[in-house]
């Protein structure tokens, strides 16, 4: 690591490397920021925060505003795509304050400023490979026991990353996976949300769910094992093939599980190609 | 084949509205996972199953078509789900094997 340099850049610089959306204050663009102080916590910002800096942050609230005028911050950066109010916009365009916002999530964009401050050296970041333009993220929610809605998520899951232009063929293991995961959660938990993150080099599932857990996942990985009723083994589920299914259909897969309080299956898939959009 | 071609030739019934694809083969199963793992684009997907969780699934490895056997009823949630995600299900009332048999002699899967 190298030794921490003091940070003087022009704030026209960081939306190029934030790729960020000037919402108000384009007329300022050509100031410096002196520091960035990233946080969704407001009394951290006005008790650490240095003046002249800007501020990262996921709080989207006229607080946010607020807070970075008192600490005489030059500008504020909503995060993940996050749209402050015109009230907001309203109040930072008074007070002279530059207000940004980008797709980027916090962890990304403060490596990406980390680089440009020198805390983050730049083999590190190539190895990164900050290409990543165009990351979405999407949350689901599945009810237990709720057949009549059942596929659904993974039928969006589908939908959404066919529109992103990815190989079919990767959208088929990626479904497959997803389609199974959520029957899992429909069978045996009581709910289960999903996360998907869809990037340029890596599609990720998250199936979070709060339910009886699987106290033997070697024995639950075996093709045929399953733990189905009669009920659901009568409209075609429980043929003990879901998990070998997933394992066979990701590049990566990690299951947790705590009995009697729910399952965590995170399946990666790594992108060959990039997506053709 | 494509599907269009198929049901002149056979008079089977489609119950939703043609998406017409072209047939590459067909996978037999009552199981939805096996079909997950084992149905290939482009397949036919034989099967006594008619709950709408059957859509889902199809439409999910896009397989041509659902075809029912046995002439079971199916439905009317599982045709608007199908309409909905442009799946083709097909009603015959031949038994799985004899449906086979007749697929085989138009020359799919062979």
């Amino acid at each position: 690591m190298t030794e921490t340099k003091p940070l003087n850049v022009s704030l026209s610089c960081l939306r190029e490397i934030l790729q960020a959306e000037v919402l108000c204050g384009e007329e300022l663009l050509g100031g410096n920021a002196e520091g960035i102080y990233a946080s969704d916590l407001m009394s951290d910002v006005l008790a650490y925060g240095n003046a002249g800096s800007i501020l990262l942050t996921g709080l989207c609230t006229k607080q946010a505003v607020i807070t970075a005028f008192l600490a005489l911050f030059k500008a504020v950066v909503f995060i993940r795509g996050k749209l402050p109010t015109p009230e907001m916009i309203a109040f930072a365009k008074e007070k002279h304050l530059v207000v940004f916002m980008t797709e980027t999530d916090m962890f990304e964009a403060c490596l990406k400023l980390g680089y440009l401050a020198g805390v983050v050296q730049s083999d590190t970041l190539q190895q990164c490979e900050f290409e990543d333009k165009h990351v979405s993220h999407h949350e689901f929610m599945i009810e237990g026991s709720d057949f009549a809605n059942s596929g659904m998520v993974s039928t969006s899951v589908k939908q959404i990353l066919q529109s992103i232009g990815y190989d079919p063929m990767l959208i088929r293991r990626v479904a497959i996976s997803t389609y199974e995961a959520e029957m899992n959660v429909v069978m045996h938990a009581h709910r289960g949300k999903v996360f998907l993150t869809a990037g340029d080099r890596e599609i990720v599932v998250v199936i979070d769910d709060e339910g009886k857990g699987i106290p033997d996942i070697d024995l639950a990985m075996q093709r045929g094992f399953s733990t189905a009723t009669e009920e659901q083994r009568a409209l075609g589920f429980g043929s003990g093939m879901g998990l070998p299914n997933i394992k066979k259909s990701t590049d990566d897969l990690n299951i947790s599980s705590v009995v009697g309080k729910g399952t965590r299956l995170e399946a990666h898939f790594l992108v060959q190609q990039p997506p053709s959009q | 084949m494509k599907l269009q071609e198929l049901l002149a030739k056979t008079g089977w019934k489609l119950v939703t509205k043609l998406d017409d694809k072209e047939i590459t083969g067909v996978v037999i199963s009552d199981m939805l996972s096996d079909v997950m793992t084992n149905a290939k684009p482009g397949e036919l997907w034989l099967t006594v199953q008619t709950h709408k969780n059957t859509i889902s699934a199809a439409n999910l490895v896009d397989i041509s078509a659902i075809v029912v056997t046995h002439g079971k009823e199916i439905p009317a949630d599982t045709v608007a789900l199908a309409n909905r995600f442009r799946v083709n299900i097909i009603s015959c009332e031949l038994a799985t094997f004899e449906l086979v048999r007749k697929l085989v002699g138009l020359g799919i899967g062979a």
